[in-house]
């Protein structure tokens, strides 16, 4: 037996794997969406399959604003984990009042600024081992 | 409750060693056992073992067990690990604690052990981001530098904190390590090669950020009846504190540069001792990276919220000034060995209060804290001192 690396980083998306699947499958076709509990109605990010206000486990999908605004961010040039590069722009940025973690794609570090208007840009990841398509919310500059 | 005091002490060299996950448990246990010659490994009820992904870097879980039997100890009352990420140890160190104090246990062995630096750099450096949330963080390639570059940049823009100020933790707390022996790093370190180093993500650089470190470090607690036959000089727990504002980034405050879960952590604390932050002689704070140990000084009430930058560049957390922080080098000097971190952090002040630092000794030191957080929105506060109460 050889050396071999035996790390799959990516979530596993499909219905197979877990009940936000359909996160996923929305996202692969260009939209943001995220869970609004249907017991009290409260919107979350990122989406949940628990509500912490009323203990409901029951949710419906909404659809968030494919726009957002970046709240913060930071350029990691350096130390990376393996199968990442750098440099690499994460971000918090601000959709419909939530504050989504992701990362800026195309985005020149140097004109980056706090408030910018940036875009829902689903970024393609690794398959998953069964050849399903998995996809990341990833957003780049308006 | 039953008051409880450490009676030994004892941490492994810390760095990039040539040494397994067990050569360091081995490392660390023999100078701890060495420091209380009264006790002997068969004499230790409980063992505690910090540790956070030995699953990844040793292929190994069952790690209590395995420390026991490395050093030879057979638990009758305790056995268990803990794992929260970067303040394990710490946590660890509770459990022990209440176990003691709550009458279940009386001589109980806390010890952090973590071998990082395999199997490769880069790898490593991935198994970091098992500490963050797998599905909405670090898929996205996320660690902990990023994080607290965040938490930099919201301190610069509101309290018009300086590079030259973060550099100066660096500075400091290498040059603090050139006096510790176990520390990671023994050279020191002067501005400019903090402000030169390279970048890792803005605006931390590489010296203001703690390495990957292999090490292991063990305390030993008793009841106080035991401890006072164990030693003349016990260093009792006189408080204790933990408070969590959330788990994903986007969960915590949303101004960066505030962590309330620190004041609250270390304000339960206090209180538990009868103190108050200006009576420490010295602390040993989780400086991860360098802006962590800025807003440690405010969230621990060393010096008044914004006020940080000043505080470290007029020498006020160094020796002469307020109080000493990071006397054996901190993690950014010491380096950082996930769940051995805060046991070590424990171990120093042991020696402090002992009057058994060397070099690094702190004058008259007689209460001293530990502050080890896992993530910003996660902290644990330790308050010990040199008598009961």
């Amino acid at each position: 037996m050889t050396y071999f690396r035996a790390t799959d980083p990516f979530p596993l998306e499909s219905a197979d794997h877990t009940k936000l699947h359909e996160f996923y499958a929305r996202l692969g076709q260009g939209t943001l969406a995220t869970t609004k509990c249907a017991g009290c109605g409260t919107a979350a990010w990122p989406p949940r399959g628990f509500c912490p206000e009323c203990g409901a486990d029951t949710f419906d999908w909404v659809e968030l604003s494919a726009e957002g605004t970046v709240h913060a961010f930071t350029v990691q040039e350096t130390g990376l984990p393996a199968g990442f590069e750098g440099p690499r722009v994460f971000a918090i940025v601000k959709v419909d009042g939530h504050r989504v973690f992701s990362i800026l794609v195309d985005a020149d570090p140097v004109k980056l600024a706090v408030g910018q208007k940036v875009r829902l840009a689903p970024l393609r990841v690794a398959d998953d081992p069964k050849g399903n398509a998995r996809w990341l919310p990833a957003f780049r500059p308006a | 409750m039953r008051k409880v005091a450490l009676v030994g002490a004892g941490v492994s060299k810390f760095g990039v060693r040539k040494a397994t996950y067990r050569d360091l448990i081995w490392e660390a246990g023999k100078a701890c056992f060495d420091s209380v010659p009264g006790v002997k490994p068969k004499d230790v009820e409980g063992l505690v073992v910090g540790s956070v992904m030995p699953e990844r870097t040793a292929f190994q879980s069952h790690i209590s067990s395995l420390a026991a039997e490395a050093l030879g100890i057979r638990p009758s009352a305790l056995s268990a690990r803990t794992e929260h990420m970067c303040a394990s140890g710490t946590v660890g160190i509770r459990y022990a604690y209440a176990f003691i104090a709550a009458g279940l246990a009386d001589l109980v062995m806390v010890l952090g052990v973590e071998k990082l630096n395999q199997p490769t750099g880069d790898e490593a450096i991935l198994n970091m981001g098992t500490g963050v949330d797998r599905e909405w963080e670090a898929a996205f390639g996320l660690t902990a530098p990023p994080c607290f570059a965040l938490a930099a940049q919201r301190h610069m823009a509101e309290y018009g904190t300086t590079e030259e100020q973060l550099a100066l933790v660096g500075v400091k707390n290498h040059t603090h390590a050139a006096k510790n022996p176990n520390a990671h790093f023994n050279k020191g370190a002067t501005l400019d090669q903090v402000l030169c180093s390279r970048m890792i993500s803005t605006p931390l650089r590489l010296f203001m950020c703690s390495p990957i470190t292999d090490g292991a470090a063990a305390v030993i607690l008793a009841g106080e009846e035991r401890a006072r036959a164990l030693t003349d000089k016990p260093v009792w727990i006189r408080g204790t504190g933990q408070a969590l504002d959330g788990f994903q980034l986007t969960s915590l405050h949303e101004d960066y540069a505030h962590w309330p879960a620190m004041k609250r952590a270390a304000q339960a604390a206090y209180k538990m001792a009868g103190i108050g932050p200006h009576d420490v002689d010295l602390a040993e704070v989780h400086d991860c990276f360098a802006i962590a140990e800025l807003i440690a000084y405010e969230e621990l009430g060393f010096c008044h919220k914004g006020e940080a930058g000043p505080f470290v560049a007029e020498g006020r957390s160094d020796y002469g000034g307020d109080i000493v922080v990071n006397p054996r080098g901190g993690l950014i000097g010491c380096g950082h060995p996930l769940g051995a971190t805060g046991v070590a952090q424990a171990a120093e002040v042991f020696v402090q209060l002992r009057g058994e630092a060397g070099a690094r000794q702190v004058d008259d030191a007689a209460i001293g804290l530990t502050h080890n957080n896992s993530g910003m929105g996660e902290h644990v506060v330790m308050l010990y001192g040199r008598e009961a109460r």
